[in-house]
């Protein structure tokens, strides 16, 4: 599975990398969010990819088969 | 003017920071720290001072050098034991168990949850305005403000509607009890534990029969398979009434004094377009906000311009300052809803915005940004506009008004006018 991040759509809301640092960073000038593990290969990922996409406001973020 | 009389001339003495003036005006004090002393080190409240915008937002970024943990100087702090909420989330600083919380709580104020609740806030507003619609004047301080936030959390929670008043009545001597200490913090306290008591049952019976409310998604959360004890869920609700009720109220209240005293031209513009209710809200979190201190402590040492703060001392960011920052903000000291300097859209916990405007620092940055803020946003334009499209010909009762001010800015206490006389017309 993939974690998607569509920077369009993006709000620089930040939420993804407060609460999911593991696995989505912080450009530290532009606030944009970096996706860190894009390969969700373990369940921890996967839940974490899945609790980030809910958090964002914007639904910027989807995790892909 | 000689190098000495110049120096002399912005000197701070830290007693200031107790002066009654700083607490009306702090903007004097506040320009000379910006512009003169950005790390001020108080040796008098051992602390450091922070009040530059930039300096400001790098606090806020970095939680780890900079944290809100609270301990014990030489061993462990006792969680929750000191605190007058009770153990509550704003006491851990960084972590699991501090994002765990966050997000139990969170949900609920942002989003489809909220979504579904603005109709409710929307009657309870048209009940508080209901009450005085008929009587030409009214203290919008202690007749809407103060009421419309904690009804709404009262109800969010989840507490029967007939139990409301006896909860705004706690709400108020914990708050009074909170900004002005002494006798009044001795009835807050007791307000709080009568709330405690009363709660108790409720928390027990919604363990037992969970219903869609936040008391029943307090008590269900779990963080690897613990859930929040009693004493933590109390304490939850405890800080909910500050945190949650006093804050949206205060923010109203200082919305209308500036549309009634600072800005009367600019008021005729909302009442034109109501959608200006978000510039009213936006430039009030700037302009003069309801929190202005935010204490952290360092992890590490830290060089900042020319001096070094060594690890674990107190620091204290003044976000009133950093709003009112020159390097960031065109005339700083002019109230204006129309400025296009500042970000007047919906706050983001990341402090930057798409539109490569800065926005207000009042609802904090980072780990610790305020996670009520879409919802005190919606409370107090929803009340802001239907206070403004229900009463005619709304104007002040008194020519002089003697402003804004706040029980204690260091010690977190909210700013706010004491009362606010309005007068409309009825048929």
């Amino acid at each position: 599975m993939k974690l998607k991040l569509d920077l369009q759509k993006c709000i620089v809301a930040g939420e993804c990398y407060y609460n999911h640092p593991r696995i989505i960073g912080r450009d530290d000038e532009s606030g944009c969010p970096e996706v860190l593990v894009q390969d969700l290969q373990t369940d921890d990922d996967i839940r974490e990819a899945h609790e980030a996409a809910e958090v964002c406001p914007a639904q910027a973020i989807t995790v892909e088969d | 003017m000689s190098a000495l009389e110049e120096m002399l001339k912005y000197a701070i003495d830290p007693r200031e920071f107790d002066d009654p003036e700083f607490q009306k005006d702090p903007f004097p004090l506040y320009e000379r720290l910006r512009e003169h002393h950005p790390i001020f080190h108080d040796r008098f409240h051992n602390r450091w001072v922070i009040s530059r915008y930039w300096d400001i937002d790098a606090v806020f970024q970095d939680s780890e050098a900079y944290t809100r943990g609270v301990y014990k100087p030489g061993g462990d702090y006792e969680f929750g034991k000191r605190h007058v909420f009770g153990p509550n989330i704003l006491e851990y600083g960084v972590g699991d168990e501090h994002r765990f919380m966050r997000n139990v709580v969170a949900g609920q104020f942002v989003g489809r949850k909220l979504d579904a609740f603005l109709p409710f806030i929307d009657l309870i507003a048209h009940e508080l305005v209901d009450n005085f619609k008929e009587k030409g004047e009214v203290d919008l301080v202690s007749e809407f403000s103060n009421q419309f936030p904690i009804r709404v959390i009262s109800n969010m929670l989840g507490l029967p509607r007939e139990d409301e008043d006896m909860f705004v009545g706690w709400y108020q001597a914990l708050i009074a009890g909170l900004g002005f200490g002494g006798e009044h913090l001795v009835r807050g306290l007791a307000a709080r534990n009568e709330m405690w008591d009363y709660i108790e049952p409720l928390i027990n019976q919604r363990e037992k029969d969970p219903k869609d409310d936040l008391l029943s998604a307090l008590v269900h959360a779990e963080l690897g398979g613990r859930r929040q004890t009693m004493e933590e869920i109390k304490g939850f609700v405890a800080l909910l009434l500050a945190a949650g009720g006093d804050t949206t109220d205060k923010a109203i209240s200082n919305m209308w004094y500036h549309m009634m005293y600072t800005r009367p031209d600019q008021f005729a513009d909302v009442k034109e377009n109501p959608d200006l209710w978000t510039n009213v809200f936006t430039e009030m979190m700037r302009y003069d906000p309801v929190v202005h201190a935010q204490f952290r402590r360092t992890t590490k040492e830290i060089k900042l311009y020319n001096e070094v703060i060594p690890e674990r001392d107190g620091v204290i960011i003044y976000l009133g300052a950093g709003n009112r920052d020159p390097r960031v903000f065109k005339d700083p000291d002019t109230f204006d809803i129309h400025r296009d300097d500042l970000h007047m859209g919906r706050e983001n916990r990341s402090g930057r915005y798409k539109d490569g405007k800065p926005g207000h620092l009042g609802f904090g940055i980072g780990q610790h940004f305020c996670m009520g803020y879409a919802m005190a946003r919606q409370e107090a334009i929803i009340g802001s506009t239907l206070l403004a499209n229900s009463l005619k010909n709304f104007r002040p009762k008194f020519a002089e008004h003697e402003g804004i001010t706040s029980p204690s800015i260091d010690s977190g206490g909210f700013r706010s006018p004491a009362e606010l006389w309005v007068e409309f017309d009825v048929d």
